[in-house]
């Protein structure tokens, strides 16, 4: 775990120009989560879990054919997308960018 | 919508309710109790969820997915339209679900790589490497 944590992929921009793009936080949220801190992985990035679930749900989908499931996973990304662009369009209000 | 309503239960009964339909394939015979999934739907799903993981910072990995995904689900659903009966609906809606996830990616991730070139050209790549002039750079933008 601790190996994982510092060899976390470095974003592009941020790297360039110290800017967070829409992304960072991604892989702290993952790490958070698989400590099973739930509250520091939403803080690190909101959509972390969401994306998390929806992979998982997508694998059991696949192996197990639900009725709906399709549709469960349309409804997921969906909310995922607008998780997403919410927080980065919050961050940008409230400076936290840098 | 209605074909979910119909079936309350899996495969086996959805193989009986589309009995074989000479109209739409006659050439197939009276193979068609073997239904199979269309061949790409799983690689449709998976590339379009993919490519919402990865648009984020590496805005043209988002890109390549999305349009691969793109691609094979325009295949596929045209090979489905021209023989329904031939392939499992539940593929299909995979189908259908993993088109929609490699829209929003990929215009998600082309969101992401226009902001990225509006950056780099309002900024300049001369900023990049200095990062004092960077700093001033980003000031002025605010």
């Amino acid at each position: 775990m601790n190996w994982l944590e510092q060899h976390l992929l470095t974003c592009p921009l941020k790297h360039l120009f110290g800017i967070d793009c829409p992304g960072c936080g991604f892989q702290r949220s993952i790490v958070a989560l698989f400590r099973g801190d739930f509250q520091a992985s939403f803080n690190f990035y909101p959509a972390g879990i969401p994306i998390v679930c929806l992979l998982l749900f997508t694998i059991i989908h696949l192996k197990f054919d639900f009725k709906n499931g399709a549709l469960y996973i349309k409804m997921l990304y969906i909310a995922i997308t607008l998780i997403i662009v919410t927080n980065y369009i919050y961050k940008i209000i409230t400076h936290q960018l840098t | 919508m209605s074909e979910e309503q119909i079936d309350p239960q899996e495969t086996p009964q959805q193989v009986q309710q589309h009995p074989f339909q000479p109209q739409n394939g006659g050439f197939n015979g009276g193979f068609n109790n073997l239904q199979r999934p269309l061949p790409n739907g799983t690689a449709v799903l998976v590339l379009g969820i993919l490519s919402i993981v990865t648009c984020c910072c590496w805005g043209i990995i988002g890109v390549i997915l999305g349009v691969i995904a793109l691609i094979l689900a325009n295949k596929d659903s045209r090979a489905y339209h021209i023989n329904p009966a031939l392939y499992t609906e539940g593929s299909y809606k995979n189908l259908n679900a993993g088109k929609i996830c490699a829209i929003i990616g990929l215009v998600l991730s082309l969101l992401t790589v226009i902001y990225y070139v509006v950056l780099i050209a309002k900024l300049g790549f001369g900023a990049l490497s200095d990062p004092d002039k960077l700093r001033e750079a980003i000031e002025q933008l605010k």
